[in-house]
């Protein structure tokens, strides 16, 4: 056998070798069930994401068809005094309810993620979750605020907060996660004041030490608010 | 005598090219390895399959309440636009009236769950977050002991107690809610569970009513900052 012979036979000793050693890892990997798990997990993302362009379209067409609504009122009360005073009633209770966008001297509150920190029994402390959010609107509330929205999102009287670790869930909108941006109209001395008060929002506070996390807010003289755009309906309500 | 040499020659090269496949074959097999584990830990950061599966559920019923939302405004939209006589009357007036129930302006009935909880030191935090949970499951209308509560009412911490728009709401409270009874039965099961594991708690009990009655309002307030834009 001719040394060049010798050197073949070695390589391909070697190659057969390394093929051996990454099927065996292959296997032990299992390359086959992560594969089917991506795939499901891939199933999964691809059907919360047509479900979250569809919720995004629902939600325009809705914007679309009270501006329209909106419209056709209008033209209704230029016709009659009585349908132009119940016009000017409804415009004030749509209002209130966070169906028209406002603006108005208030505050922006910024809320950010901290850094993990030392293990908390499982809980994600350095992330700014929806109870978070809620405290701080509930804050806000209590101290005057005429409209709040957070992200973009109109506060409404049958809002609710709902989410898992570092997601956010307001109402039937898709999940959003920090960076949280809450914005309100009202007295924004008050509200700063209460913001400033270092026994306000013990949760984020304490948590402001242990993991960073960022809580700024700023006082504006012109704060603009969207008009909620999703479900209002209350179809188990009847009047008494 | 050269055709010898010209054969080796050719089994030599075969062998080289096989080599380079076998080798080429290795090095794709490890690729689609590595790349095909380093997108699972890729795309499973943050969330997992059974978060997504949660959230999948919820995003559906989130857009079949605004496609009933959208139904509702279209029905709305077709009346408007009927132009017959009084047909813009009724419509403003049909949601001014639906509007005054949903701010709580005027009592309401319906189905819904009745809660009791008694318990000595629990918290605002304690009462907002159980309001938020009645809420989340579809709340269309809540009072605590009298008082009605929508989001926007303060409940605050004060030396006497939680308190909601400013009074002081005494244990037991009595939380009457109105909607879906399925779904407010659900939560006000995992919530009454949840409470009774507390040591502050004395009871946590909901009982389901197909016409809870809820009598407080709330009195409008009238704008001082806010403008239309």
């Amino acid at each position: 056998m001719t040394r060049p012979h010798i050197a073949t036979f070695a390589l391909i000793a070697l190659v057969a070798l390394a093929t051996g050693f990454v099927l065996a890892g292959q296997i032990r990997a299992q390359l086959l069930t992560p594969s089917n798990q991506l795939a499901r997990y891939q199933a999964l993302v691809r059907n919360v994401q047509e479900l979250e362009a569809t919720n995004a379209d629902d939600r325009r067409q809705i914007a679309s068809l009270r501006v329209q609504i909106d419209g056709l009122e209008s033209e209704a009360a230029a016709r009659s005094a009585a349908t132009q005073a119940l016009k000017s009633q409804l415009s004030d209770l749509r209002a209130h309810a966070g169906l028209i966008a406002m603006h108005g001297p208030g505050l922006e509150v910024s809320l950010r993620n901290g850094v993990p920190g030392p293990d908390t029994g499982g809980k994600a402390g350095y992330l700014i979750n929806f109870q978070d959010v809620q405290d701080v609107v509930n804050l806000l509330f209590a101290q005057g605020a005429e409209g709040i929205a957070v992200n973009g999102r109109r506060i409404t009287p049958l809002t609710a907060f709902s989410g898992s670790e570092g997601q956010i869930v307001i109402d039937q909108g898709t999940p959003f996660t920090a960076p949280v941006k809450v914005a309100a109209v009202g007295d924004r001395n008050r509200m700063q004041e209460a913001l400033d008060d270092p026994s306000a929002l013990p949760d984020i506070r304490a948590r402001q030490v242990q993991f960073q996390v960022h809580l700024t807010f700023e006082g504006s003289p012109n704060v603009s608010l969207p008009a909620y755009d999703s479900s209002l309906q209350i179809p188990h309500v009847s009047s008494t | 005598m050269s055709a010898r040499p010209r054969t080796a020659r050719r089994a030599s090269r075969a062998r080289g090219i096989s080599v380079w496949l076998i080798a080429l074959l290795v090095a794709l097999v490890a690729t689609v390895q590595i790349r095909s584990e380093a997108e699972v830990e890729r795309s499973l950061v943050g969330i997992d399959s059974t978060s997504l599966a949660f959230l999948i559920d919820d995003l559906h019923r989130a857009n079949e309440s605004l496609d009933a939302e959208k139904a509702a405004l279209v029905r709305l939209r077709a009346q408007l636009q009927s132009g017959q006589s009084g047909a813009a009357d009724q419509v403003l007036t049909d949601e001014a009236n639906r509007l005054r129930a949903l701010e709580g302006l005027v009592p309401v009935q319906g189905p819904g769950v009745v809660m009791v909880i008694d318990a000595s030191g629990l918290q605002a935090l304690d009462l907002q977050d159980a309001l938020n949970n009645l809420a989340a499951a579809g709340a269309e209308a809540i009072d605590v002991n009298q008082r009605r509560v929508v989001t926007g009412v303060p409940v605050t911490q004060t030396r006497d107690g939680v308190a909601i728009d400013g009074v002081v709401v005494v244990p037991p409270w009595k939380i009457s809610v109105i909607g879906d009874v399925n779904r407010l039965a659900a939560v006000a099961d995992l919530m009454a569970q949840q409470l009774r594991a507390d040591r502050r708690v004395r009871e946590a009990t909901y009982r389901i009513d197909s016409d809870v009655v809820i009598r407080s309002v709330i009195s409008e307030r009238p704008f001082v900052y806010a403008v239309a834009s």
